[in-house]
C-alpha cells in the first residue's frame, strides 16, 4: 500500500522513477536487434540502476580466442566490468579497448535526470588500420597471426557514422520513453481519478447513510409521542364522555332541554375527538408495526350489509344514494373482522363525504387476484405470485383528485386542500391508515381518480382458502 | 517541492488552472514553442480526441545553474471541465505555485470566479493553505471581441493581492511574462520557507537573472 502511494506522489511529479517501469524490454530488444541488423554493430541498453534491458550482439571470434588464454580473458574482463559501470554525465564517452576496438557510452536523460544509457561496441573504428600492440603482447602465449586475422573480421564503422546511428538509436529509445512514460501516466491517472471519485462517493453516501439514520431516529420519536400524547389524551377523554352519558341519563337529575342539548354537543364532540385520538394510536402501532391482526374467514355479504347499516344514515342526510353489490362468485376474505371492516368503512365515509348531494356511491365485492410481489417490470411472467383475493371497490362521483396528488392521499397528515378539512373535518389519517392495515393484510389499494368525474379506490385483500 | 541535497536538485511543481476553455494548455505550447531548446522538454498532452485536456499537459524545464545546483520545473495543466474535478484536486497536489489562467471575455467572469473557488477549495483538500500558496493571475484572449477593458484590469490589479498579467496564449503574448512572474514569486516563497540561499548558495536575484537567460528565445536554434 505504501509502495503504492509513493507511486502515486512520483507520477503527481510526473517523473519516471525507473527506465523499465517504462520501457518493455521486449520493445527495446526489438529495436536493438534491428539496430544490429541495420549496422550490425553489438548493442545493450542498461539502466540507472544498472540492470541490463537488451543485449544484442554476436560473440566475436577475437573475443572467443582471447577467453582461451589466461591473460587475454582477464583483459576482456575487466575492459567489459568497466565499460558496463561507466555512467556518462551528459556527453558520450568513447572507451577503448586492448584490443584496437572502442565502445562508445551513450547517456540517456530524461526531464534532466540520467535514467540509463546504452553501449555500442565493440566494434573498431575503421580509421585504424592495424591491431594495436596491446593486443598482440596481452599475453606471453598469442599467435599474432591469429590475432591479426580475427582482428580483421570485426565490425568496422567510421567514427562519425557511429556517432550519427547512435545519435539516432538515442533518438529512438527517448520517443519509446517519451510515449511509454505518456501511457504510464495516463493509466495510473485514469486508476486515481477513478479512486478519487469513489473517495468522494464514499464520503458523500456515509454522510447520506448517518443523515438517514438521524430521520430515522427522529420519525421514531415522532411516533413515540404520538403514541404517548394520544394514550394520555385518551383517558381523561374517557371520564369526559362517561360523565356526559351519565348526565343525559339523568344521573344526576332531570335535564331541562337547553342542558341536554348542550350535552349532545359535548358529547358528539368528544367522540370525534376520541376517533381522532384512536386513529393516531392506529397510525403509531401500524408504523411501529406492533398493531396484531387476527386473521379469519370473513363473509363479505356480511360485510357489506353492516357496512350499508353504518352509513345509510350519513348517506341519507348528505342526499347521497348507496349501491352496494356482492359477486356471486366472491369468496370469504382471510383477514381482522374489525380491522377490514375500518378499511371499508373509511373509503365508504370518505366517498359519501365528497359526494355532491343526489351523488351515487357504489361499493362492490368481486373475487379477483392480488399480487403478491408487486413486481411489474422485465420477466413480471417468472416473478409475479398471485393469489386468490376479494377486491373490493368503492366508487363515488364526487369532485375527483387530481392526478399530481394521486401519490400523495396514503401520506398521513396530508390533506389535497387544507380548505377540506374545515368543510368536512379530518386530520388526513383515515387514508394513511387505510393503506397500512391493506399492506398488513398482504392486499393491495389502488386509486384512481378524474377531476369533476368522481374516484375510484380498489382494494384487494387475500381470499380465504375454500377449504380452511 | 522535492529536495535532492545530495544530488544538489530541486524539482519544482507549477500548476496552470482555470475554467474550461481559457487557455491554459495554449500557455504550455507557447512557452514549449517560445523557450529554448536546452532549456525545455518534451511537451507531453493526454487529451481527448476533440483536444480537450483529460487529466493534464506537463512541460518540463530544466535551469542548471552556475553554482551547480539543478532546478527542474514541472508545469502541469489541469482538465478545467467541472466534471473532472477529482483530476484537478489529484493535480494540485504537491504543487508549488499556481497561475490561474482566467478568460477575459465579460460572458465567463462567472465561470472564472467558480473555477477559482474550486481551485481554493481543492487546495485546502490537499493541505495547502490557499492564503500562502504563490498565485498569479493572467487575463488570457485579450484579442476576443467585448473583454474586461485594459483600465478595467488596471483597477482590478490596484485591489488584487494577486499579481495580474495579461496574455494572448495563442499568440504567445505575455505567457513568458506569466511564467517568469509564476516562477519569482515562487522562488521567493520557497526562499523563505526553505533558504535556499543559505543551503545551495544561489540568491534569489541569481537564479532569476539565470532562469531568463535561459528561457530567452535562442536565435541560434531558429525556433520550433
Amino acid at each position: 500500500m505504501m509502495q503504492d502511494q509513493t507511486n502515486v506522489a512520483d507520477i503527481m511529479m510526473g517523473d519516471v522513477v525507473r527506465l523499465e517501469d517504462v520501457l518493455s524490454r521486449d520493445s527495446v530488444t526489438s529495436v536493438c536487434k534491428s539496430f544490429f541488423g541495420l549496422f550490425g554493430l553489438p548493442v545493450r541498453v542498461i539502466s540507472h540502476e544498472g540492470d541490463l534491458l537488451a543485449d544484442v550482439h554476436r560473440d566475436q571470434p577475437l573475443c572467443n580466442y582471447l577467453n582461451t588464454l589466461g591473460e587475454g580473458e582477464r583483459e576482456c574482463a575487466r575492459t567489459v566490468s568497466v565499460v558496463r559501470d561507466m555512467e556518462p554525465d551528459v556527453e558520450t564517452i568513447v572507451h577503448p579497448c586492448f584490443t584496437g576496438a572502442v565502445y562508445r557510452i551513450v547517456p540517456l536523460e530524461y526531464q534532466g535526470r540520467p535514467i540509463g544509457r546504452f553501449i555500442v561496441g565493440p566494434y573498431v573504428p575503421a580509421e585504424s588500420a592495424q591491431p594495436p600492440a596491446s593486443l598482440l603482447s596481452v599475453d606471453a602465449g598469442i599467435d599474432p597471426a591469429t590475432a591479426c586475422a580475427h582482428f580483421d573480421t570485426m565490425p568496422r564503422v567510421r567514427e562519425h557514422i557511429a556517432e550519427g546511428i547512435s545519435a539516432h538509436l538515442k533518438g529512438v529509445l527517448e520517443l519509446l520513453l517519451f510515449s511509454g512514460h505518456r501511457a504510464q501516466l495516463a493509466s495510473t491517472m485514469q486508476v486515481a481519478s477513478v479512486r478519487e471519485n469513489y473517495r468522494e462517493l464514499a464520503e458523500k453516501n456515509e454522510a447520506l447513510k448517518s443523515s438517514f439514520e438521524k430521520l430515522k431516529q427522529l420519525d421514531q420519536l415522532k411516533s413515540t409521542f404520538l403514541a404517548t400524547v394520544s394514550h394520555e389524551l385518551r383517558s381523561p377523554l374517557t371520564s369526559i364522555i362517561g360523565y356526559t352519558e351519565m348526565l343525559e341519563s339523568g344521573a344526576a337529575g332531570a335535564l331541562s332541554d337547553g342542558q341536554a342539548e348542550f350535552l349532545g354537543t359535548i358529547r358528539n364532540k368528544a367522540d370525534q375527538l376520541l376517533g381522532l385520538i384512536s386513529s393516531l394510536l392506529d397510525l403509531g402501532r401500524l408504523e411501529a408495526k406492533s398493531l396484531d391482526l387476527n386473521h379469519e374467514r370473513i363473509d363479505p355479504h356480511a360485510l357489506l350489509s353492516d357496512l350499508a347499516a353504518t352509513v345509510v344514515p350519513t348517506a341519507n342526510q348528505r342526499n347521497v344514494s348507496l349501491d352496494i353489490r356482492v359477486g356471486d362468485e366472491t369468496p370469504k376474505v382471510w383477514g381482522d373482522q374489525v380491522r377490514v371492516r375500518q378499511i371499508l368503512l373509511n373509503l365508504v365515509d370518505n366517498a359519501v363525504k365528497f359526494s355532491d348531494q343526489g351523488g351515487t356511491v357504489t361499493v362492490r365485492a368481486e373475487d379477483g387476484e392480488v399480487d403478491a410481489t408487486g413486481a411489474s417490470g422485465l420477466g413480471a411472467a417468472l416473478f409475479t405470485a398471485s393469489r386468490p383475493a376479494v377486491v373490493l371497490t368503492v366508487q363515488d362521483d364526487g369532485i375527483g383528485i387530481a392526478e399530481e396528488n394521486l401519490s400523495k392521499i396514503f401520506d398521513a397528515f396530508y390533506q389535497i386542500d387544507a380548505g377540506t378539512t374545515r368543510v368536512h373535518g379530518g386530520a388526513g389519517l383515515g387514508l394513511s391508515i387505510v393503506k397500512q392495515l391493506v399492506d398488513g393484510h398482504g392486499g393491495k389499494i389502488e386509486v384512481t381518480s378524474t377531476l369533476g368525474e368522481g374516484t375510484i379506490f380498489t382494494v384487494a385483500l387475500p381470499a380465504a382458502d375454500e377449504d380452511a | 517541492m522535492q529536495i535532492d541535497f545530495a544530488g544538489k536538485e530541486l524539482t519544482v511543481k507549477l500548476v496552470y488552472y482555470g475554467p474550461a476553455l481559457s487557455g491554459k494548455t495554449s500557455n504550455l505550447r507557447a512557452i514549449h514553442w517560445l523557450g529554448t531548446s536546452n532549456a525545455c522538454g518534451e511537451l507531453m498532452t493526454l487529451e481527448t480526441q476533440n483536444d480537450r485536456t483529460l487529466f493534464f499537459d506537463m512541460l518540463p524545464i530544466t535551469v542548471s545553474s552556475g553554482s551547480g545546483l539543478k532546478v527542474r520545473l514541472k508545469l502541469f495543466t489541469v482538465p478545467g471541465q467541472v466534471m473532472h474535478n477529482a483530476t484537478r484536486r489529484l493535480v494540485l497536489q504537491g504543487t508549488d505555485g499556481v497561475a490561474f489562467i482566467a478568460d477575459s471575455q465579460r460572458s465567463e467572469a462567472d465561470a472564472n470566479r467558480e473555477s477559482f473557488l474550486n481551485l481554493k477549495c481543492n487546495l485546502e483538500e490537499n493541505g495547502i493553505d490557499p492564503e500562502r500558496i504563490p498565485t498569479i493571475i493572467q487575463f488570457n484572449k485579450r484579442d476576443m471581441d467585448s473583454i474586461r477593458t485594459d483600465e478595467e484590469l488596471e483597477l482590478i490589479a490596484q485591489r488584487s493581492r494577486e499579481p495580474i498579467y495579461k496574455a494572448i496564449a495563442t499568440r504567445g503574448y505575455g505567457v513568458m511574462q506569466t511564467l517568469r512572474g509564476l516562477i519569482r514569486d515562487t522562488w521567493t516563497k520557497l526562499e523563505e520557507d526553505h533558504q535556499l540561499e543559505e543551503k545551495f548558495g544561489i540568491s534569489p536575484i541569481r537564479f532569476m537573472t539565470e532562469v531568463e537567460a535561459k528561457l530567452k528565445h535562442d536565435p541560434g536554434t531558429g525556433g520550433r
